[in-house]
């Protein structure tokens, strides 16, 4: 039996301190975003041997400033490119929100919701960091937004929403090729999370060890970033997931990516044969959601990896560092947590300007086919060895 | 006699394999995921590739490679009217580019010559093209008699009107002064037209 965290009294400042990861956690993801734009952009360029954007400035001849104030327009180009997502994004906001004939416009409307937030929430119950005494307490809290004693059942609930995003946008747009993504979407986000599932319930089986919650997030943190049994904690990785479930690891990056409807898996967008899939009819910052829903869930994902299987917020030589002191160890962790989750993103990104797209049946095929049963028998092999 | 057509084809050069004739797989590529890392690891080589495509184009020097396309020799660009000997307008105002073009933007009006004009008894007295119509073909450089208008290599043709598209005499002219293209013996023609001396080739 797990305690649940309602009777745990918190004091006031406790109470406040508790907003401070949930603020973390959502404002470093809206953030990242435009960013990640940018990054994608420059990683693209710089694999097919162009230079990407490098022109948007805030100073210089096509500075942001010399356009909007009329100043600096002689000075050399600061930041150049790095403006380019500030560009793109007044560029969505001032786009005409075009509605197709015959659309329906309730879900038309609610579809990007749907797209841009169940990612967004996946990061409730991730702890972004080592526990850390603020002040005004007297014992270390989790860097973590809600300790959810079933933070996977959230995330799976959650992730499993954000098809009804692609779905509902395909629909409710009138558009053929709109209709044809979101059902491409939804068959391959369906078939991939049973996959995903059954990775995730040999994870779960790992991370049950006794005194431990296999399905909080914080405790899978827990057990990699602290010798079992003990509150001491690790200096080298050997805790971490990826060298306890290999198999399962590889598994869960295939699946995550099927997940976000990246390259080689994007059926659902597939410009060469849908014009854009489940977005082709949107327009604005409706788009822009959909857009920003897909780096959001990118982000998500590369959340959960590290949660699941790179140690989470653990970092080599956390032991000695906490040892000194715990709270520079909690903001070393942060910033671990943070490369890790980037680390992961860049990789989809290098991915996606690496392979061609899978065939609609070849992705389905491989979902069913060789996914499943490779991580089922990942699931004996779990249950049989931890026994 | 055999009905059956049988193709020949000229022996693969030395290390070319046919990607079609490579059906077999041995497991390791069957896997997918060496061969995925593979050509990972080849993006990532052009990932940290300093050489660029891409040039940091300014417009400011034409002439220099990094910091500016340089077309081809024979490149269909801007047009240019040329001077005689005499530094007067070489065009004798025959229409003959006039009737040549396809997309009809060459307005031509004629005048009969100054006294002191020795050598022809016409010249233009307007000589408009509309570049925004013009589709670059030469034709009217080709039909040219007298070897009188001619393409330049510039294609960084833009302006802010429309009425500065529509390249009147005077402006053609200058067009070719400023490539110091102006003099009759510079010219883009090697089809050997009489009066036409062939332009030396390329160096690039």
């Amino acid at each position: 039996m797990y305690t649940l965290a309602v009777d745990v009294t918190y004091t006031p400042a406790e109470y406040l301190w508790k907003l401070l990861p949930l603020l973390m956690a959502f404002g470093g993801v809206l953030g990242v975003v435009p960013l990640l734009v940018y990054l994608e952009r420059k990683i693209c360029a710089f694999i097919q041997d162009r230079v990407g954007p490098n022109r948007v400035a805030l100073l210089g001849p096509d500075g942001l400033l010399p356009v909007l104030i009329g100043v600096g327009g002689k000075a050399p180009r600061l930041l150049a490119g790095l403006i380019q997502p500030l560009a793109d994004a007044v560029k969505l906001f001032t786009k005409e929100d075009f509605m197709p004939v015959g659309a329906d416009k309730f879900l038309f409307t609610v579809a990007p919701f749907f797209a841009m937030l169940p990612p967004l929430l996946a990061w409730l119950v991730i702890p972004i960091g080592a526990p850390a005494t603020l002040p005004g307490m007297d014992h270390p809290m989790p860097l973590v937004a809600a300790n959810l004693d079933v933070g996977v059942l959230w995330v799976l609930a959650v992730a499993s929403l954000s098809a009804y995003g692609v779905a509902l946008g395909g629909w409710a747009s009138n558009n053929k090729f709109g209709l044809l993504g979101g059902v491409r979407a939804t068959a391959q986000m369906i078939s991939y999370e049973v996959a995903l599932l059954i990775v995730i319930a040999s994870l779960i089986m790992h991370y049950s060890e006794p005194g431990y919650n296999g399905l909080s997030l914080v405790d899978m943190v827990r057990q990699q970033a602290y010798v079992p049994g003990t509150e001491m904690a690790r200096n080298a990785p050997w805790g971490w997931g990826i060298f306890h479930q290999p198999l399962a690891f590889v598994l869960f990056v295939i699946c995550a990516f099927a997940e976000n409807n990246r390259l080689p898996f994007d059926m659902p967008e597939c410009e060469a044969e849908l014009v854009g899939g489940y977005h082709t009819e949107y327009s604005s910052m409706k788009f822009g959601m959909f857009f920003q829903g897909e780096y959001i869930a990118m982000l998500s994902m590369g959340a959960l990896t590290a949660t699941f299987f790179l140690g989470g917020w653990h970092y080599p030589g956390f032991g000695w560092v906490s040892h000194w002191n715990a709270n520079v160890a909690a903001l070393l962790s942060l910033v671990a947590f943070g490369l890790k989750v980037l680390g992961f993103v860049v990789f989809e990104i290098w991915v996606r300007w690496t392979l061609p797209r899978l065939r609609y049946d070849q992705l389905m095929g491989m979902g069913w086919k060789i996914l499943i049963p490779v991580a089922l028998l990942n699931l004996v092999l779990t249950a049989v060895l931890s026994v | 006699m055999s009905d059956t057509i049988v193709e020949e084809h000229p022996p693969l050069p030395k290390g070319v394999v046919l990607a079609a004739g490579n059906t077999e797989q041995t497991w390791l590529e069957k896997l997918y995921l060496p061969e995925i890392f593979k050509g990972l690891g080849n993006t990532f080589k052009h990932l940290v590739n300093p050489n660029k495509f891409t040039i940091d184009y300014d417009g400011t020097d034409l002439k220099n490679p990094k910091k500016a396309h340089i077309p081809r020799d024979g490149y269909r660009g801007e047009h240019y009217l040329k001077k005689d000997d005499a530094g007067h307008v070489k065009c004798v105002a025959c229409f003959m580019c006039a009737a040549a073009c396809p997309a009809e933007c060459i307005h031509i009006e004629a005048m009969p010559t100054p006294a002191d004009w020795k050598d022809r008894e016409r010249a233009p007295k307007r000589f408009e093209i509309d570049l925004l119509r013009c589709i670059y073909c030469g034709m009217c450089e080709e039909a040219c008699p007298v070897d009188a208008i001619a393409l330049s290599s510039t294609y960084n043709v833009v302006s802010d009107t429309r009425e500065a598209k529509v390249y009147d005499r005077e402006h053609l002219m200058k067009c070719g002064e400023e490539l110091g293209l102006a003099l009759s013996h510079h010219h883009y023609r090697a089809d050997g037209v009489p009066g036409a001396v062939p332009h030396k080739t390329g160096h690039h």
